[in-house]
């Protein structure tokens, strides 16, 4: 509002209702509505699915996207059998100084226990 | 620290004799067995908080190429500190380096289980059992970044197996070949001077391939021998020489059940009670050892125990008499304790026999011989022999080398001591099967006696006396047979 108005409605600001109408934020209901591509079966579907949640929420997590990098680097041995925090307490415990963030991360089960390819191969 | 075990004297370990016939029969004198200190250190081979939670084998191959290349890469700053060191990916044509990795031996005989989906069915002749070789056999060297084939004839691929780790000085040729120009070997591991604190003779009794319940094994062979340990056979002298035997090792293959009757059928009654006669035959004997001396038993490939190694001990309640006493005790294989102060490792004799079969040498000691200077108990595992899939160490390594290495099972006896580069020396036994041979190996543990004010006693000194003694125990021959002990 450009001017503004004489009346008590002036003095405060004015805010828009969220409650009105908006469109619908994106629920886990609407991944179904993914169109599979073409030659797959349902069964990379709920692979897709088969953590609960689709991989593109995956995509913007950041300590997720940190650990995935902990996962391929080679440094630390095979990701594959290992779950993430027995993987980073044997690089602790052979001297490879892996991140110490990563065990908090891992321990407050802000991230995925297993590494990315667990249940995937 | 873990707690020095006292080995406390069990009931019967005095024993007295009857004075001989001819002299007055009122004074009988009391035997008193030695004794000795001992501690295990099988907590490394035991699986207790493992949990298997479907990895590969790839984690062991991982935790044993870390924990190697760490040690090569400290020693091989002394052997070529000129050359630079790299990892395979990053070989340059033409420039010297020196890479590690793990050792694997393409073998064209060695049997793959996909030979059976092969769409070729020609009339392979059948292989021989004893030995895979070719002479095609070629090296090639991997670590996490990649493999590389290797040349040049300073690696021979007879000597060496697959999961071997080892610093190699070479470079790169033009067919992407690494020519090899120099190998270093991790070498004997380093070995603490054994505490000279004991002025007495001491004696330690390896037994191997008692194969009870078995054709071949005759029970009064394994009698005979009870006997003599435990003091009831031989005159004054012979019960004297008895009473020095402070231990006991039984290296594997205590047992042999049946095999037609472990083919997965239900079995009738009377082959029920076939099934456990082995076991309880060799419990009656194991109860009059265990109430004499103290006594260790390893599994071995023949035994009721798991198939994979390290081998877990044998159940307590398979040997219901034996159990009783705090003397006897089910031990891993492989299997390490410290006597004395003395450090003693080692196995029922499947990491030798599998080597033999993968590798050439001249006879069993050399191939011990190698597994101390890879400092790697069973490089073949888990390659061709089985193994549980660690995930964050290899229990194989040997860290701290023992001074008296044995291998039971094997074909013949021999002996003979090694010499480290850094003055360490370990008596290598190989041990025969019991049922074929009727023999045990003695070691005798005599330290010299220590004079206050002379001079330092050397441990060359020392350890020479680790003399083992054979000890045929014949049927017939037992008593003389002892008298004519072959020192080496």
């Amino acid at each position: 509002m450009a001017t503004t108005p004489s009346n008590m409605k002036g003095f405060y600001k004015l805010k828009k209702n969220k409650s009105g109408i908006t469109k619908p934020t994106s629920s886990k209901k609407s991944s179904l509505h993914l169109v599979p591509s073409l030659g797959s079966d349902i069964t990379q579907l709920t692979a897709l699915i088969s953590h609960g949640s689709p991989d593109l929420k995956d995509y913007h997590d950041n300590h997720e996207e940190l650990m995935r990098q902990f996962d391929i680097n080679m440094a630390y041995g095979p990701c594959l059998g290992m779950s993430r925090l027995a993987r980073w307490e044997r690089a602790q415990r052979l001297g490879l100084n892996p991140p110490i963030g990563f065990e908090g991360l891992l321990k407050a089960e802000k991230v995925r226990s297993e590494c990315w390819w667990d249940g995937r191969i | 620290m873990e707690n020095r075990v006292k080995v406390l004297a069990a009931a019967a370990s005095c024993f007295c004799f009857p004075a001989m016939a001819g002299m007055e029969i009122d004074t009988v004198e009391n035997l008193q067995r030695k004794q000795s200190t001992y501690q295990s250190l099988d907590e490394t081979f035991v699986i207790q908080n493992e949990t298997y939670r479907g990895q590969q084998y790839s984690q062991i191959y991982f935790a044993r190429l870390h924990m190697m290349r760490t040690l090569l890469y400290s020693l091989v700053t002394h052997w070529k500190p000129h050359v630079p060191v790299c990892t395979v990916l990053g070989l340059e044509e033409g420039k010297e380096c020196i890479i590690v990795g793990t050792l694997y031996k393409h073998m064209k005989l060695k049997p793959c289980i996909l030979d059976e989906y092969s769409k070729e069915r020609s009339a392979v002749p059948l292989v021989k059992h004893h030995n895979f070789m070719h002479p095609d056999d070629h090296l090639v060297l991997e670590d996490e970044s990649g493999r590389v084939k290797l040349g040049g004839t300073v690696l021979s691929p007879s000597v060496y197996v697959t999961g071997v780790v080892v610093a190699l000085h070479g470079k790169e040729t033009g067919a992407g070949d690494f020519m090899v120009l120099d190998v270093l070997e991790a070498g004997l591991a380093p070995q603490i001077e054994p505490q000279l604190k004991s002025r007495e003779d001491k004696y330690v009794v390896f037994i191997s391939g008692v194969s009870a319940g078995s054709s071949l094994s005759n029970p009064l062979q394994f009698q005979l021998l009870v006997d003599h340990i435990t003091g009831h056979l031989g005159d004054e002298k012979e019960q004297g020489i008895a009473a020095e035997i402070v231990h006991v090792v039984i290296a594997g293959n205590s047992v042999e059940i049946p095999l037609g009757l472990l083919n997965g059928q239900n079995l009738a009654s009377k082959d029920q009670s076939r099934l456990s006669e082995p076991v309880q035959e060799l419990d009656i004997l194991l109860t009059q050892i265990a109430a004499g001396v103290p006594v260790d038993i390893m599994p071995g490939s023949n035994d009721p125990a798991n198939f994979s190694l390290p081998q877990q001990p044998l159940n307590r309640w398979l040997f219901p008499g034996s159990r009783a006493y705090n003397t006897f005790r089910s031990c891993t294989n492989p299997h390490c304790f410290e006597l004395d102060g003395v450090r003693i490792l080692g196995t029922s004799g499947q990491n030798i026999d599998d080597l033999k079969k993968y590798s050439e040498g001249r006879d069993g000691l050399e191939f011990m011989e190698r597994t101390l200077k890879w400092r790697h108990l069973a490089p073949t595992t888990p390659n061709t022999l089985g193994c549980y899939p660690f995930t964050d160490r290899d229990p194989f390594l040997i860290e701290s080398c023992p001074h008296v290495y044995f291998v039971g099972n094997q074909d013949k006896y021999g002996t003979r001591i090694l010499k480290g580069s850094e003055g360490q020396l370990v008596r290598l036994i190989s041990i025969p099967k019991f049922c074929n041979t009727g023999m045990v190996v003695v070691v005798s543990f005599y330290m010299y006696y220590i004079i206050p004010g002379s001079e330092t006693i050397k441990p060359e000194l020392v350890l020479q006396k680790l003399l083992p003694c054979t000890f045929t125990c014949g049927f017939m021959s037992c008593i003389c047979s002892f008298l004519d002990l072959e020192h080496l």
